[in-house]
């Protein structure tokens, strides 16, 4: 019952969404009108994509944590103390201090620090804003056309990765660096990046629009009841279309 | 290298792997906080003697072989096989760490990149590749406990030698031996290092305090430590554990060695006796005015540097100072 009360309140939010930027769809979805006439293989991609590679990446997260930490679960332990002095008071308040704070980072690395700080108080936001979409939680009104942070968070994390990139190309950081670590960065960046034209920077154009927390709602709605639905039920298509596309395109006119 | 030597030292490497050694491998995002740490990088500033530098190299093979990614995406995380030149690059950064562990005073999750260290040093033992000087003199010191009885009464001999020279510094008292070796009941065994310089100020020290004490047989210096063997590190620590409880005594003192005291108090598990640097027993005989120091002996502001293996990873911050205070009224 509570999921079809859910279903029936996702299926208006998004019809509402839909229909209050039916304008706006329209005339991206002049500019992009193709999903209808995409080949068989690209809307088995987009699906593979917006579906079952989301559920695989959860799988693979899920079961690569559990199993690291049975690995050091199982482990022998280590046989003596490996404590620093002067011994902190409360170990475990000086620990949480460390982790939290990162007094090292401040002391020997300030500007570093301070990204690292906004990156992770960011991403904490990131997170209570996504968690913010499931039924019940309302720290955003629900008619609210904005995620939490109002797209500021989103800068936060950007701006803090973009940053932590450009750290990697530098003397020893970037010698002691892996592909893996720019790699992960990278997926970071584009991460946030789409968050950001998703959630607030196509605004700015002439018939801009932004997803809203009801469009987010719809999308993971449907993953979380595992009903395999192509995105393009839920999701108002042509925005998606539009935030995808809408650098290519213009890129057309430009060249 | 042949494949069973790859295959001898890939299950080296596994009995490194405990709970905390598997966080200190997975977890390092080379945020290159430590890059500035290392001593041996400030005289030395390239890449291979920062702490991550290191480290990375001991954490490329473990990916190898222990990892996923080291068999779907070696390219990823740059894994690095067991070979010989591999092998080199263990010995250079191995043997080039002190040991100190300031760079995890660095780390914002505080990987301890000597724990790292020994996996590289066990893996060139296995190879057979360690520093011989080193395995050689762990290899004497255990052999010196299997002969322990027959070198005993030259030992002793050299010891009373040292008397007058012991009295140049305290006269003693009449019919006391000035260097007391196989006291059983004493209330301090003191584990000196194998050399005169080491024995006769402090027994003079003792002496003057009417410490109840004994010299150990054995030299407190473990070369297996700084080798890396942790099973003959074991061995070496237990003569002189064996000893200070037959001879039933209250504290074991460790002369001032740092990684000494440090494998004897923290790194050889828990004893029926008490250890201590020797610095805690002078300042002790002070507190309890067993001794008295003269402060206009030394002229001159005085300071302190900590030794990391006494301070950092022992955690004897305070007696040094209080001593010197009482060496001196300008002590900074």
């Amino acid at each position: 019952m509570a999921a079809e009360t859910v279903a029936d309140a996702v299926a208006a939010a998004t019809e509402a969404a839909v229909a209050s930027t039916a304008d706006a769809v329209a005339s991206a979805s002049q500019a992009a009108a193709v999903p209808a006439e995409w080949p068989s293989v690209l809307n088995a991609v987009y699906w593979f994509i917006m579906v079952p590679m989301v559920y695989l990446a959860v799988v693979v997260l899920v079961l690569g944590l559990v199993g690291r930490l049975v690995a050091i679960l199982r482990a022998p332990p280590q046989p003596y103390s490996l404590r620093l002095y002067p011994a902190a008071k409360r170990p475990a308040m000086a620990a949480l201090r460390d982790t939290f704070t990162m007094p090292q980072v401040r002391k020997h690395a300030p500007a570093f620090w301070v990204f690292l700080m906004i990156y992770h108080a960011a991403f904490l936001l990131l997170i209570l804003g996504h968690l913010d979409i499931l039924p019940g939680l309302n720290i955003m009104p629900s008619d609210s056309k904005h995620m939490l942070g109002w797209g500021a968070v989103g800068v936060a994390v950007t701006l803090s990765t973009f940053y932590f990139m450009l750290r990697r190309f530098r003397g020893e950081n970037r010698r002691i660096s892996v592909p893996a670590d720019y790699l992960l960065l990278l997926l970071l960046l584009f991460t946030f990046l789409f968050g950001d034209f998703m959630s607030w920077s196509n605004s700015w154009g002439r018939h801009g629009f932004v997803m809203t927390k009801q469009d987010f709602a719809a999308y993971f709605g449907s993953l979380a009841r595992f009903t395999f639905t192509d995105p393009r039920a839920v999701l108002p298509f042509t925005k998606v279309v539009h935030t995808f596309f809408a650098v290519p395109i213009n890129l057309l006119r430009r060249r | 290298m042949d494949e069973a030597t790859s295959r001898k030292l890939k299950e080296l490497f596994e009995t490194k792997l405990n709970g905390t050694m598997r966080l200190y491998l997975d977890t390092c995002a080379r945020c290159g906080v430590c890059v500035e740490a290392c001593h041996a990088y400030a005289s030395m500033p390239q890449t291979r003697y920062t702490a991550v530098g290191r480290a990375e190299v001991v954490r490329k093979v473990f990916k190898k072989y222990f990892r996923m990614e080291g068999k779907i995406a070696p390219w990823l995380g740059e894994v690095l096989t067991l070979e010989d030149l591999i092998v080199d690059q263990l010995y250079d950064a191995a043997y080039s760490c002190t040991g100190c562990r300031r760079c995890m005073t660095f780390c914002p999750f505080g990987i301890d990149t000597q724990m790292i260290m020994s996996i590289a040093k066990l893996l060139l033992i296995g190879a057979d590749r360690e520093p011989k000087l080193l395995s050689m003199l762990a290899d004497m010191s255990i052999a010196k406990a299997e002969t322990m009885e027959d070198t005993r009464a030259s030992f002793e001999e050299a010891v009373r030698n040292l008397a007058p020279e012991v009295h140049e510094r305290w006269p003693g008292v009449p019919g006391t031996d000035a260097v007391p070796v196989g006291v059983e009941g004493a209330d301090v065994l003191y584990v000196a290092l194998a050399g005169k310089h080491s024995i006769i100020p402090a027994a003079a020290i003792m002496n003057a305090a009417g410490e109840k004490w004994t010299l150990s047989y054995f030299e407190a210096v473990n070369f297996a430590a700084f080798v890396g063997d942790p099973k003959k590190m074991q061995a070496i620590a237990r003569r002189i554990h064996d000893e200070a409880v037959r001879l039933k005594v209250k504290e074991v003192a460790i002369v001032e060695c740092g990684t000494a005291f440090r494998v004897m108090k923290y790194m050889t598990g828990s004893h029926p006796f008490k250890v201590v640097a020797f610095v805690e027993l002078i300042a002790r005989y002070l507190r309890e005015g067993r001794i008295r120091l003269d402060r206009t002996r030394l002229a001159g502001r005085l300071t302190y540097h900590d030794p990391c293996q006494i301070a950092r990873n022992g955690g004897v911050i305070e007696e040094p100072r209080y001593v010197i205070r009482h060496l001196t009224d300008d002590f900074v």
